[in-house]
């Protein structure tokens, strides 16, 4: 078991090296919007990445989390790209996999900054992305945190 | 019914694509979506008949459709479920069946189950092989995902155990599946109609699977790989119409097979506009078949599969693929009637492998309707005691070494 993980270790991180990967820095022109249940202040590319996958339902200490997409729009190909690392059909392929198979559904999506503020201040455990400029009043605005989720 | 499908496929221009197709409602304020989609083909070959269609003089009988309905009944409860139906060749026939329903529940991201009739997790495609409009091709590599054997892996009546779980950044995240159950009666699949032309006419066919899933979404963007495991203990129960004792025309049969169990492993990486998968299964079975409790056959079948496929998005509507599959299949008999399913082990021969290169092309006319069209080049032509894409019965004047086919297929979903 050891062996293994000090396998997967040594893998992962020459992966890592080869790609940059690690290095995946978020551009500045979005901000993450949280409803306020959700407890932390912070999340993680990585963290964000699974609860989009759909494979992060909750957080560590068990708070609920929910994803919310933008319909298109500059600051949803800006999350796409440099958060998620998906074009808009690799992730639509995703989500049609999970809701055609029974192994998930289609998140929420909505048309605008506006809309995405206003479900996820009203909506428990929502997450979502507007552009920097958007009133994110009635929301939290999550920091990117450079760890690993847990 | 195929007309039907045609119909409504021909009509889909007229929609106004610019709003979705999907209706979703609310029902004691759950959302509530539902969603399907259906798909028409046409399939022409220049020698043998393939997947039970009279192919070489073209033919339309391809045609599927679903519908689902699901919902999340809390944060954490999902429900749904989904009916099938389709025709290929002689296989389907329009019989609906229940393709999935399953209540899941997540106790956290590490831990979920479902439950109810579930899609089973092997490899890349066994759960989402029906879905042709998630992809390039309007056929999988039929080394690894033989329509004409669909039913027999794509679900189980049982549950799943599952979840994912991240071990750092440096590290990416795994996803596993567990599950257990057992596997549902097969009618209308290219076994019992293989069988048929064997002279045994199944009433049931199933037994208990079981097995398990790992993949790893790897640190390196769009690059994942994984393996998978499945067992099953099949019986068979039916009758058996051939002349093995004098004067008897039929007699009960039952067969069993243990053990059966397949490996896959596979890997898909995507950077762009390029996409590049690649799987290899290998699956094993062995059965013993009786006849008034007398044995009459064992017999085991090794079957090795594996492709390597690369799509490449041209245009936003313009998509083309290219795939080289290759199934081989040796088989072993012994017993008193063993001459009825003979041995056969020499995988170069066409008898007992189909080589298969493939090219397509993609055209997305919108967001929810599609035309590919597919060339196939086949080498061989499989065994003709396994289902492997062409049978006894579509061939009565033998097998041709090699097939090309055409493949026409469209397709809509909302």
């Amino acid at each position: 078991m050891r062996c293994f993980r000090t396998f997967l270790v040594a893998g992962g991180k020459l992966i890592s090296i080869l790609t940059l990967t690690a290095s995946l820095s978020p551009a500045g022109d979005i901000k993450i919007v949280a409803n306020s249940s959700v407890s932390a202040d912070t999340i993680s590319t990585s963290e964000l990445r699974r609860v989009y996958l759909e494979t992060k339902i909750s957080r560590a200490d068990g708070t609920h989390v929910e994803p919310v997409l933008e319909n298109g729009g500059p600051a949803h190909h800006d999350f796409l790209q440099n958060y998620l690392g998906m074009s808009e059909d690799d992730l639509q392929t995703y989500y049609r996999t999970l809701l055609f198979t029974g192994k998930g559904s289609m998140p929420k999506k909505l048309g605008s900054d506006a809309e995405v503020v206003a479900y996820v201040a009203r909506t428990r455990g929502a997450i979502g992305y507007v552009s920097s400029t958007a009133n994110a009043e009635g929301v939290k605005t999550l920091a990117i945190a450079d760890s690993s989720g847990a | 019914m195929g007309r039907l499908i045609t119909g409504l496929l021909l009509t889909l221009p007229l929609v106004d694509t610019r709003k979705t197709l999907a209706q979703d409602f609310s029902l004691h304020g759950r959302e509530v979506e539902v969603h399907g989609f259906a798909s028409q083909g046409f399939v022409y070959t220049s020698t043998n008949n393939w997947l039970t269609m009279n192919s070489n003089q073209g033919s339309g009988a391809f045609t599927d459709f679903a519908i689902n309905v699901s919902t999340n009944v809390t944060d954490r409860l999902r429900v749904g479920a989904q009916f099938y139906d389709r025709n290929l060749g002689q296989l389907g026939q329009y019989h609906p069946i229940l393709d999935w329903a399953v209540a899941d529940y997540r106790f956290r991201s590490w831990l979920g189950i479902r439950g109810g009739k579930v899609k089973t997790t092997l490899g890349l495609y066994t759960d989402s092989q029906d879905l042709d409009f998630l992809r390039t091709f309007a056929l999988l590599p039929q080394s690894v995902y033989p329509t004409d054997l669909r039913d027999a892996t794509i679900a189980h009546l049982g549950g799943d155990v599952y979840g994912n779980f991240s071990l750092g950044k440096s590290l990416g995240q795994f996803n596993y599946t567990a599950y257990a159950g057992r596997s549902t009666d097969i009618k209308y699949s290219g076994s019992e109609y293989l069988a048929a032309a064997h002279q045994l006419i199944y009433s049931s066919y199933g037994g208990s699977i079981y097995g398990g899933d790992l993949r790893w979404d790897t640190p390196l963007k769009g690059l994942l790989v994984g393996a998978s495991r499945f067992n099953e203990d099949l019986t068979g129960r039916g009758i058996f119409t051939g002349s093995i004792f004098p004067g008897v025309s039929s007699i009960p049969e039952s067969d069993k097979s243990k053990p059966t169990w397949a490996n896959q492993f596979y890997g898909k990486y995507g950077v762009g506009k390029f996409r590049v998968d690649s799987e290899y299964r290998r699956f094993v079975s062995i059965g013993r078949y009786e006849a008034l409790g007398n044995l009459l056959i064992k017999d085991s079948s090794d079957v090795r599969g594996w492709y390597i496929s690369g799509t490449y998005r041209v245009a936003k509507r313009l998509a083309v693929g290219s795939y080289y599959s290759r199934y081989s299949i040796s088989n072993v008999s012994a017993g008193p009637e063993a001459a009825l399913l003979p041995s056969q082990t020499d995988t170069n021969l066409p008898a007992n492998h189909v080589y298969d290169k493939v090219i397509t092309a993609c055209v997305d006319l919108n967001k929810f309707w599609n035309v590919k069209v597919e060339g196939h080049f086949m080498n061989g032509y499989g065994v003709s005691t396994y289902p492997d894409g062409f049978y006894p019965q579509n061939n009565p004047h033998g097998f041709q070494p090699n097939t090309n086919a055409l493949v026409l297929k469209t397709g809509f979903n909302f």
